[in-house]
């Protein structure tokens, strides 16, 4: 392309650019539903758009949110189990690293972490790592949900919602609880039942950091001046790197915890403890 | 009842529902079967390691057990070596001795013959010397009967 065409292909794509942000700008859009303070309140309670489960019940979206990732996730399994898997070679291809990384990385975690039990470990924080960082990064596809109400609704991430926040802790919990029993019986259950305060801590913790990326981006969604370029960064800001962080930070407390709990604590010898005594 | 921030322990119920099926799957389809490739692959490079090592270890015996068998013919090489010296000098000396001896005798009975001769001349010599000594005797007794014939004459 000579210099001129370039220059002319410059200019005319930004006039075309400037074009369309005034007359988005000039028209304005269609007054929204709902004011900013009632598109917060939603995305923080959730308590407003429902939508139907089936026809069951009226469900949060987050839930229908949280279904749809599980679908995905389980239809990329079922398609690397099928077309992938049996093609693994000896030294491996760009994919199969990918895939190899990710189980390696949680696995080395749980290993890390709890050296003594660890093969389920292994395998929950990986679950639980894809289901938080695919989870998050649902929310850029932008799928769209009717309401009960017939409004329709970006489906947001599963764990912005508190009750999938807290199905997370609660769960990574009783993981946790199970960890203690397996290695130490009932003295497990009793050092789990001392950090009783980690379910909520695990479910607000990731209910708080994306709701704050969820809230950020609703704000910056609501209003059409804010719609130019910003969404990028904070797309990323809130979306890509909350996915990687709170995705290592629950699977590493999961690992950490499970490692305290599950490690056999020495038995105690009664007969030197006597002997001090006398 | 209701809870505060819209809790609801329904959907938590479905959620939680939601990540058992999750688990259940991913952990058949995905996780289950990469881990055993990888462990089947890390087994796998375990045992060859395992072997190279083994036959190194082989190796490194085979290479001591090579070494000491050259030193130990290095010794008895060593050892026979001295012995043939040792037994070569033997010979040596034997055979100095032996010449020594021979010499010994080989002079003796040179000096015995050459005193033999000696002695022989010298015996010839004087029955030479007394035959001259008869012969000049003889020649001179003749003069003088010769002469007291003429001058009795």
């Amino acid at each position: 392309m000579s210099k001129r065409k370039k220059a002319i292909f410059v200019l005319v794509w930004l006039l075309c650019a400037a074009a369309l942000l005034v007359s988005s700008l000039v028209i304005g859009g269609a007054s929204p539903e709902e004011s900013i303070k009632e598109t917060m309140r939603d995305a923080v309670l959730h308590d407003t758009n429902k939508i139907s489960l089936f026809g069951i019940m009226d469900v949060n979206p987050a839930v229908i949110s949280a279904y749809t990732v599980t679908f995905i996730l389980l239809i990329f399994a079922v398609f690397v189990r099928i077309f992938a898997v049996p093609k693994f070679k000896t030294i491996p291809g760009k994919f199969q690293i990918l895939l190899e990384e990710a189980v390696g990385f949680f696995d080395n975690l749980a290993k890390g972490n709890s050296p003594h039990k660890n093969y389920f470990l292994g395998a929950y924080v990986f679950v639980a790592g894809a289901y938080i960082c695919i989870g998050t990064l649902f929310e850029l596809l932008g799928l769209q949900g009717i309401t009960t109400s017939g409004r329709s609704i970006t489906l947001p991430a599963p764990l912005s919602d508190i009750n999938g926040a807290i199905a997370m802790g609660v769960t990574s919990y009783l993981i946790i609880l199970s960890g203690g029993i397996l290695g130490n019986g009932f003295k497990g259950v009793l050092s789990t039942l001392k950090e009783f305060s980690l379910p909520i801590s695990m479910s607000f913790r990731l209910f708080g950091a994306l709701l704050s990326g969820l809230l950020v981006t609703e704000l910056v969604y609501y209003y059409v001046g804010l719609s130019f370029a910003l969404p990028v960064v904070v797309g990323v800001m809130f979306t890509a790197l909350h996915a990687l962080i709170q995705t290592y930070v629950l699977t590493m407390l999961t690992a950490v915890f499970y490692g305290e709990v599950s490690e056999k604590t020495p038995k105690k010898e009664k007969i030197k403890t006597k002997k001090r005594r006398k | 009842m209701s809870l505060p921030l819209n809790i609801n322990f329904q959907q938590i119920l479905l959620h939680m529902f939601n990540l058992c099926l999750l688990f259940g799957g991913l952990y058949l389809l995905l996780y289950k079967p990469v881990k055993k490739f990888m462990d089947d692959r890390a087994a796998k490079y375990k045992y060859a390691d395992d072997a190279a090592n083994e036959k190194l270890l082989k190796a490194q015996e085979a290479e001591a057990l090579a070494q000491q068998k050259l030193k130990d013919c290095e010794i008895k090489i060593e050892q026979d070596m001295a012995k043939s010296r040792a037994d070569a000098e033997a010979e040596a000396e034997s055979i100095i001795k032996d010449a020594n001896n021979t010499k010994k005798q080989i002079l003796a009975a040179a000096e015995e013959a050459a005193l033999r001769e000696k002695n022989r001349m010298i015996n010839d010599a004087r029955e030479e010397i007394a035959e001259l000594a008869v012969k000049a005797a003889e020649k001179v007794i003749s003069e003088k009967a010769e002469k007291k014939v003429k001058s009795d004459d």
